[in-house]
């Protein structure tokens, strides 16, 4: 496995150009805008139970965290 | 696998798990440059958060262009609770006078950073009762309030951020002025890159110095004190991240909480094999084309 350094600066190890070292491009969408209300979604628990985000947010602020895989 | 993630991770919060990317899609965030071609890796997001209100209102969100690029968890509680929370044992320096006290510490994490984690310095000045310290539009002769924070080659340092200035209308020279202030925060974002805490080779140093120079002139609504620059230096500490042992599929917080992603890992792959059974094979062939681009480029730099 090759290291290399991108343009940002930063190291992984993975060569550049590999899928899982691609950026956001520039001038992409990056979803709901501040302002909006986000949308509601049904997914599975760590307990494969069904959670509706909006529901089970009830009356509290919240932190919705994307990030990309618990596998890699 | 997440159950077992977030015990080994000591992940306190709440795991999803959108396993068709279903929401990803109805957020418009799905990288789309990656395709079923890509195996594994397909259908993943932007990384990136959201902070909600109580209705469910963005009120902040935070994206970057690479997904190396975090904020602090810190910085979204800020955003969530709209202040600055900070924590009492951060590491401070101080400096300034009497007119202006004048201390920087900094904020998120433990005191220490990580390769693309950003934290915050926060320079906090704290102004004697009548004293005003300038912003950008100051009369002839009087000095601006500038920051510069230097740091070791491989900390970069972000534009400093300063809060909202509050007018003063100084009615015998019919003049208005930008002023701050009480206590006065400004906020100067960094991270360190790979030069300087690679996370693929051990560290060469175990801490950084950081140089904070803040240049103000204090003054009253009749008299000004002249002009001062005050300097102050901390040190920040390097997280030492358990190398070289590295998979693509073993990023340094799979390690650190032992977990094993193998058995996820080919799950995963047998999933989308199903659905694409080229996938994986033109991944394969891609991934030895890139790494043979590498090694030749590594061959003409050495």
């Amino acid at each position: 496995m090759t290291v290399e350094r991108d343009h940002h600066g930063f190291d992984a190890p993975a060569p550049l150009g590999h899928p899982g070292r691609i950026g956001l491009p520039d001038g992409h969408p990056t979803g709901p805008e501040v302002g909006e209300r986000l949308p509601d979604f049904s997914l599975p628990d760590a307990q494969g139970r069904v959670v509706d985000y909006h529901e089970s947010r009830g009356q509290a602020k919240s932190v919705v965290v994307f990030f990309r895989s618990a596998v890699w | 696998m997440l159950s077992e993630f977030a015990e080994k991770q000591n992940i306190p919060y709440r795991l999803l798990s959108d396993i068709d990317s279903e929401a990803i899609r109805d957020y418009g965030i799905l990288n789309d440059e990656i395709g079923r071609e890509d195996a594994f890796l397909e259908g993943i997001p932007y990384p990136g958060v959201y902070v909600t209100d109580e209705e469910g209102v963005v009120v902040a969100k935070f994206f970057h262009d690479t997904y190396k690029l975090r904020d602090s968890p810190e910085m979204l509680i800020d955003a969530a609770l709209g202040r600055l929370v900070a924590s009492d044992d951060a590491r401070q320096a101080s400096g300034g006078d009497e007119e202006v006290r004048i201390s920087a510490f900094i904020h998120g994490g433990k005191g220490t950073i990580r390769q693309g984690i950003i934290r915050q310095l926060v320079i906090r000045c704290e102004l004697a009762e009548g004293m005003h310290i300038y912003g950008d539009r100051v009369p002839e002769g009087m000095v601006p309030t500038t920051v510069s924070v230097s740091g070791p080659p491989g900390l970069i340092v972000e534009a400093p951020i300063f809060p909202a200035t509050e007018t003063l209308r100084l009615e015998s020279m019919n003049m208005e002025l930008s002023v701050w202030s009480g206590v006065v925060d400004i906020v100067v974002p960094f991270y360190p890159v790979g030069l300087l805490a690679s996370e693929t080779r051990p560290l060469d140093m175990d801490s950084a110095g950081i140089e904070v120079e803040v240049r103000y002139q204090a003054c009253s609504d009749s008299s000004c004190f002249p002009p001062k620059t005050a300097k102050l230096a901390l040190t920040v500490d390097l997280d030492v991240i358990d190398v070289p042992r590295l998979g693509v599929h073993l990023g340094h917080g799979q390690r650190a909480g032992k977990f094993n992603s193998m058995p996820h890992m080919r799950r995963l792959i047998l999933r989308k094999l199903r659905k694409y059974p080229l996938g994986l094979p033109r991944f394969v062939w891609k991934n030895i084309r890139l790494e043979a681009a590498a090694k030749w480029r590594s061959l003409m730099g050495s």
